[in-house]
């Protein structure tokens, strides 16, 4: 087990590697000057070369991936242009609210998916199913920032019954920081208000953001449990007269939710993308926000950390979904 | 004596997208208490269907029973809720399956699963630790070594033919009167599969159960049944001692049976052989459904055909013995 986690993180650093080589070229080859986005729109030619020459954007590629890679392994992630702050202070600042409500939003997605998944299936093809698969499909088709900005526009503008965007109200006193997380931050400071508008904050973007989560892990697990429940060590515990709450939440769902397991993983990863609309759509003071704005000035070292950093989150995720397989299957643990 | 389970004109549909697929029709069945009776036929004749459906294990829908009755003990079973049939499934009626690798549940320790089964047996009467205490006293009483380890192991950790001792126990942990045993050895190899025989007949006879040995190996079948009832395409089309079924076969389809075989001991599989093809139970015929693959078709047999005494226990569903009395004018 041991072996298996520091073979994969030593894999990961092969992988990130391999991340920050791709997005590394993309954004080099991308047009727009570096140089002149980083002397500024009143810099003259002059001033432009000069900073070529001084920030190294003359030197070829690959010497300039060096440097880079030094400069990441000392820890330092780079400049913002557009904030003009360092981009670990930036990522500081923003990551911990991306992190929160990414862990609302696929906290709600397993909390309503897997018993949503499970009810379709007992109740195949009769009205709980049909009314579940509807909202399953709708999760499919309805485009994240399009959901996020009708329900700002129906729940937030038109009813008045949450806030139009932002981390907190203005009236709202910011908890002492600690992780970051507004919810855990309150709490830890034993101020549960705010942790509580924090949460309020959060429900709408969360809602955007977990439901094609939801969508798919509904699905998912609906068809793993309907197999599950057709399997013969189902019919032999119905035989010895097993209950049909024991048989469906814990003899079936222990099996059927190792394939969902998968799907959770995926879509946490697709989340994390995910924010860099919703975050826009509520102005929530995220890395995707931050992400978002520094593509749209193309500045570059943040682009770079950020892609980084959301790698390693999926990858990290997936490690984590893989534990969490093997501590739920015997036979995946004799493996590894 | 009075029967222990009598199935009487039992009929079971399959509501499937291309219509009614009548895959039981009026099958009656008698059990005395400590009998063995051998349930043999093809695969896909309706073996498993007629022993599940008859104690709730169907899944309705698809299934629809749409005719009889089935008593245990006097009681009747069909129309029972669904509540009351599990007190009776487990307690009363233990069942054992084909394929001991996927009758175990992959993620829980035989232990636990084990525990759960003997605890539902008792109604929830029976604690964990007494659960336990049983538990092992059975893996011990099914010859398997090393319980207390077996207890604690994952069902990948054990033989199939181990497995299957862990679902015998199961099966009769709580002492029932009537043992199912759909098809045990058939997906172990040879060996295996005489010492689960071996450990049954030992079984049945130490508990005075009454069993349902479904198979399609007559060998099988002859090892521990002193009776036999053959099924084809739904029905039962003979009923006899082991030893009629041998030395004086009555049905056309019985006798084609052994006669397929070089040797009486092999499975049932090679029936095969008989030329012709199975009746489309999607739209079964009103006569015999034999008849596409019989030699001695004839008029008569295109009208219902019951089952009819021939002989002492023995009776059979086939035309060529219409002189004979029909099942209830005799005593069988
Ligand atoms: N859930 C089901 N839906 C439709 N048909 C079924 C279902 N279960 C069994 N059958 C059909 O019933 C017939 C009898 O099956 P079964 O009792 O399993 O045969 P066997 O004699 O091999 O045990 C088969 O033709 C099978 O296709
Ligand atoms: S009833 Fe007719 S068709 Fe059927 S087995 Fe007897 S002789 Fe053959
Ligand atoms: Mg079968």
């Amino acid at each position: 087990m041991r072996k298996m986690i520091a073979k994969r993180l030593g894999l990961m650093v092969v992988m990130l590697l391999g991340l920050a080589v791709i997005t590394f070229t993309v954004a080099n080859v991308a047009p727009g000057d570096p140089a002149r986005l980083a002397a500024g729109p009143d810099a003259s030619a002059d001033m432009v070369e000069e900073i070529r020459v001084e920030r190294g954007f003359d030197r070829p590629l690959p010497i300039r991936f060096g440097i880079y890679l030094g400069q990441l392994v000392q820890g330092d992630l780079g400049t913002s242009v557009y904030t003009g702050r360092p981009v670990l202070q930036d990522v500081a600042q923003f990551l911990p609210a991306t992190v929160e409500l990414v862990l609302f939003s696929i906290f709600i997605a397993i909390l309503l998916g897997v018993p949503l998944g499970v009810l379709a299936a007992v109740f195949q093809n009769r009205v709980p199913d049909h009314a579940i698969r509807l909202l399953s499909v709708s999760g499919v088709a309805l485009p994240m920032f399009w959901l996020g900005l009708m329900l700002q526009w129906y729940l937030a503008l038109d009813l008045g019954w949450f806030p139009l965007g932002g981390r907190l109200g203005i009236f709202d006193d910011v908890p002492p920081k600690i992780t970051g997380m507004i919810t855990f931050d309150a709490l830890l400071a034993g101020d549960p208000a705010t942790a509580g508008a924090a949460l309020w904050h959060m429900i709408l973007p969360a809602a955007a953001l977990s439901f094609p989560a939801l969508a798919a892990i509904i699905r998912v697990n609906r068809a793993e449990m309907l197999e599950v429940l057709g399997r013969d060590y189902v019919t032999n515990a119905r035989a010895q007269g097993i209950g049909p709450f024991r048989i469906i939440a814990v003899y079936s769902l222990k099996n059927a939710i190792l394939p969902t397991l998968a799907m959770i993983g995926l879509r946490f990863g697709w989340m994390l993308g995910g924010t860099v609309l919703v975050e826009g759509v509520f102005d929530f003071p995220g890395i995707g926000l931050y992400a978002a704005k520094a593509a749209i000035s193309s500045d570059f070292e943040p682009i770079m950390a950020v892609t980084l950093i959301l790698g390693a989150a999926f990858m990290l995720t997936n490690l984590v979904i893989d534990l969490a397989y093997a501590a739920l299957d015997p036979r995946v643990r004799n493996q590894i | 004596m009075a029967p222990l389970l009598d199935i009487r004109d039992l009929s079971l549909v399959f509501d499937t997208f291309d219509g009614t697929y009548h895959a039981i029709d009026k099958v009656s069945l008698q059990l005395k208490p400590g009998e063995a009776l051998g349930l043999v036929g093809e695969t896909g004749c309706g073996k498993s269907v007629l022993t599940r459906a008859a104690f709730g294990l169907v899944p309705v829908p698809p299934a629809r029973i749409t005719s009889g009755s089935v008593r245990l003990d006097g009681r009747e079973l069909l129309g029972l809720s669904d509540r009351a049939l599990r007190g009776i499934r487990g307690s009363e009626v233990a069942m054992i399956f084909q394929d001991p690798m996927t009758y175990l549940n992959p993620v829980f320790r035989v232990g636990t699963q084990l525990v759960d089964a003997i605890r539902a047996q008792s109604g929830g009467r029976i604690g964990k630790a007494e659960a336990k205490s049983i538990a092992l006293d059975m893996l011990d009483k099914v010859h398997l070594p090393n319980p207390d380890r077996q207890f604690r192991a994952y069902p990948h950790e054990l033989s199939g033919g181990m497995r299957q001792r862990v679902l015998i126990a199961m099966a009769l942990a709580a002492k029932p009167k009537l043992l199912i045993a759909d098809e045990p050895t058939t997906a172990l190899d040879v060996t295996i599969q005489a010492q689960i025989l071996d450990l049954m007949a030992e079984l049945v006879e130490d508990l005075g159960l009454a069993m349902i040995m479904i198979s399609h190996d007559l060998g099988v079948v002859a090892q521990v049944c002193s009776r036999v009832a053959v099924m084809y395409a739904g029905k039962i089309v003979e009923d006899a001692p082991i030893g009629r079924i041998f030395d004086a076969p009555a049905h056309p389809y019985t006798q084609g049976l052994l006669a397929a075989l070089p040797h009486p001991f092999k499975p049932v599989d090679r029936l095969a052989s008989i030329p012709g093809t199975l009746p489309d139970l999607l739209h079964p015929p009103a006569g015999c459904r034999f008849a596409g693959r019989c030699a001695q078709a004839h008029a008569a047999c295109a009208a219902p055909v019951p089952l009819r005494a021939v002989g002492p226990q023995h009776r059979v569903a086939c035309t060529l013995y219409e002189d004979a009395a029909p099942e209830g004018a005799a005593h069988v």
